[in-house]
């Protein structure tokens, strides 16, 4: 799960082009400056491309709500990832 | 916890412009969604610190969907072109509302581009099942008409030039494949509807096929419905920055901009092999073999290109003879001499030929697109000729047609009778007579080569690629001895030989072993008896890096020259001045033209120069 957080970080430090950003399973949307509707979407890309996944309509939506961070996103990642 | 964006730094201006420089040759229509975005990151930097060039212009985008990540994709493949446009987004979903009013945001921003950026969801009328034809045919022309009469409102208020999206056919067919057959089906109608609307459109109206776009990217990867679900995104996403680069390429095209000559490598560019080497029945092109056929498929798309009037050149290293010799002797090839407006076969460098070239012509630098299967080639032009396109070939010569047809280098705005002749004019215009090419940085850019070589005398694990090369290399071989496996293994164990190879390595991969020498003790002299090597890495620098490695060798011997032979062949005129112009003197010359050289090694000799890192000991 680390190694998955690592990757994690490393796409969003790519996609809001900023090498400082730090990401821990407990880190939310909300945490991170900027990460609005749009940076949102950008990420989504990014993810789909980077781990060869596909999230559906309603996992892209919830991915940034109240009670989801990235330790949820990186489980829901392993879980497509098989 | 709050993360903190760091703040931007200024860069100084040397940082800047390699920076401009590596954006642009990075705005490939291939890049990835997320990669596009990258660039639009970098640009905006670039901007803030203070970057402004290239020609200035307005464009409004009106849209049913989301524009902003269009927008800023149009923004960065214009800046490819040199153009700094400055782009007004209608807000979204007001595409009829903004052109019908005449007070609306669209007018008092006064474009000179007006991009209506509409997709199938925008069509006014649409058949319902069952239709009659009379029904379909007067939807069909109500929705004509308003598209119409918009360019026309348009070009009245603003005196605009407007790119007009055709609509995209969704992939779902309800009526299957009895689809074409009905008027009334939605795939027939929108078919109908594209015709109409190319038929009607005026010169100052270009019609984007943005449904021949969605059919070549794959239609249900095209229209991913979640992102427009989510986000009203008019494509998926990651063939956002195709459909931009096609955009550009419409608005560069009518501000000039399109490319218009197409620069042709011959070897393994336009048949396979090595002209100079394989000899003319060695090349592969024609039919009978799988990539002799794809050679054949990319001429004919060249042939085609330039028969509506975009001009085809030639830029080789090659002799002159040898390199036209396929187009005078080959049936199979499909570009004939008659084809070529501006033939460069020469031994210097191809970012001066492509200078050249374009003088010839009379052409700006920035109209050549160069076609190169040569990484190598590639660079040194991106380098030292940066107005010039050179696309980024695939290794599969089946995959070349595509690559260039991507690219949309050579998009017209319209097409007469003249482009149809221009063919003809511009080689009846071109001249042959030698222009002082100016070269640009050749040492800058073989230190960025990033060359490494080992150098060393032939072992087991050199023996079966020298021999290979002993018994093939014409061009860059100044005896020709063809020496068999059997005399190299007697060379190896005599110590009055000496044997040494290079193996060439650079940033663009390993070329292997690429030169080899054969040389004999002969009184108080060290005799090259063979000297080749592959064309491919002529002016690199091997060539010095091999002679200091003999020359050395002879100091280490005790010998006080090193001596050298020129026989001349029917394919070695290459190398005729080769050893002049390692510092030899010329010793004699024989009836036949074979010529003796000498280079006196002693304390006073100095190791020539070159870019290549040698990397054992």
């Amino acid at each position: 799960m680390t190694e998955l957080i690592s990757e994690i970080t490393e796409i969003v430090r790519d996609v809001f082009g900023d090498d400082e950003i730090v990401l821990t399973e407990s880190t939310t949307a909300a945490d991170v400056d900027g990460w609005d509707s749009l940076m949102h979407l950008n990420l989504v890309i990014a993810f789909e491309g980077e781990f060869g996944v596909k999230f559906t309509t309603s996992e892209i939506s919830t991915m940034k709500e109240e009670g989801q961070n990235i330790g949820t996103l990186a489980a829901l990642i392993a879980s497509k990832k098989g | 916890m709050t993360v903190k964006s760091k703040a931007t730094s200024v860069p100084d201006q040397a940082e800047l412009n390699a920076d401009v420089a590596d954006i642009r040759q990075s705005l490939s229509p291939y890049l990835s969604y997320s990669d596009a975005t990258a660039i639009v990151r970098r640009l905006k930097k670039l901007r803030k610190a203070g970057f402004k060039s290239g020609v200035r212009t307005k464009l409004s985008i009106l849209s049913n969907t989301t524009s902003s990540q269009l927008a800023s994709l149009i923004d960065a493949y214009l800046f490819a072109y040199n153009i700094d446009v400055e782009i007004e987004e209608a807000p979204y979903g007001l595409l009829r509302q903004q052109v019908l009013d005449p007070s609306s945001e669209l007018y008092s921003a006064a474009p000179d581009f007006v991009f209506l950026a509409s997709s199938y969801r925008d069509l006014l009328k649409t058949p319902l099942a069952g239709d009659d034809k009379e029904t379909v045919d007067a939807a069909l022309e109500e929705t004509v008409s308003e598209w119409e009469s918009f360019w026309t409102l348009l070009h009245d208020r603003l005196g605009c030039q407007i790119i007009q999206n055709n609509f995209d056919t969704p992939p779902w067919r309800a009526y299957g494949n009895l689809e074409p057959r009905f008027a009334g089906a939605l795939g027939n109608y929108i078919s109908r509807v594209n015709q109409a609307l190319c038929e009607r459109a005026p010169a100052w109206v270009s019609v984007y096929d943005l449904d021949g776009l969605a059919a070549n990217v794959g239609r249900w990867n095209w229209s991913d419905q979640r992102f427009f679900n989510l986000a009203k995104m008019p494509c998926g996403p990651e063939y956002m920055p195709r459909y931009a680069h096609g955009i550009a390429a419409q608005i560069a095209a009518r501000l000039g901009r399109s490319h218009k000559c197409l620069v042709l490598d011959l070897d393994n560019t336009l048949w396979g092999g090595v002209v100079g080497d394989d000899g003319l029945a060695g090349i592969n092109i024609g039919q009978g073999d799988a990539e002799g056929e794809a050679f054949v498929a990319f001429q004919s798309y060249a042939k085609s290109l330039a028969e509506r009037g975009i001009i085809l050149a030639v830029c080789s290293k090659n002799e002159d003879a040898n390199a036209r010799e396929p187009f005078e002797k080959r049936s199979e090839m499909v570009l004939k001499l008659d084809d070529i407006s501006s033939f460069v076969a020469n031994w210097e460098d191809k970012a001066g030929n492509l200078r050249r070239i374009a003088k010839e012509l009379n052409i700006g630098l920035d109209s050549l697109v160069f076609v190169d299967d040569n990484p190598a080639e590639r660079a040194l032009v991106r380098q030292l000729a940066p107005e010039v396109a050179v696309p980024e070939m695939p290794v599969d010569p089946a995959d070349y047609v595509r690559v260039l047809a991507e690219h949309c280098y050579f998009e017209p705005v319209s097409i007469n009778s003249e482009d149809f002749k221009r063919t003809e004019y511009y080689r009846a215009n071109a001249k042959r007579d030698q222009l002082a090419s100016s070269a640009g940085d050749i040492d800058g850019f073989l230190k960025s080569l990033d060359m490494r070589a080992w150098v060393g005398p032939i072992g087991e694990l050199e023996q079966e690629r020298s021999v290979q090369l002993i018994g093939k290399s014409n061009q860059f071989n100044l005896t020709t001895i063809r020496h068999a496996a059997g005399d190299v293994d007697s060379m190896r164990a005599d110590p009055n030989w000496f044997t040494c190879v290079i193996k060439l390595a650079d940033r663009f991969g390993d070329n292997g072993l690429i030169t080899v020498l054969l040389a004999k003790e002969d009184g108080d002299a060290l005799d090259i008896d063979t000297w080749l090597m592959s064309c491919r890495v002529l002016k690199r620098g091997v060539e010095n890096l091999m002679l200091n490695s003999v020359a050395e060798e002879a100091q280490k011997r005790g010998l006080k020259r090193v001596t050298g032979t020129y026989i001349p062949t029917a394919k070695n005129v290459l190398v005729k001045d080769h050893y002049a112009s390692l510092g030899f003197e010329q010793v004699n010359e024989a009836e036949n033209g074979t010529t003796h050289w000498s280079l006196s090694v002693d304390s006073d000799w100095a190791p020539l120069i070159h870019h290549i890192i040698k990397e054992n000991t």
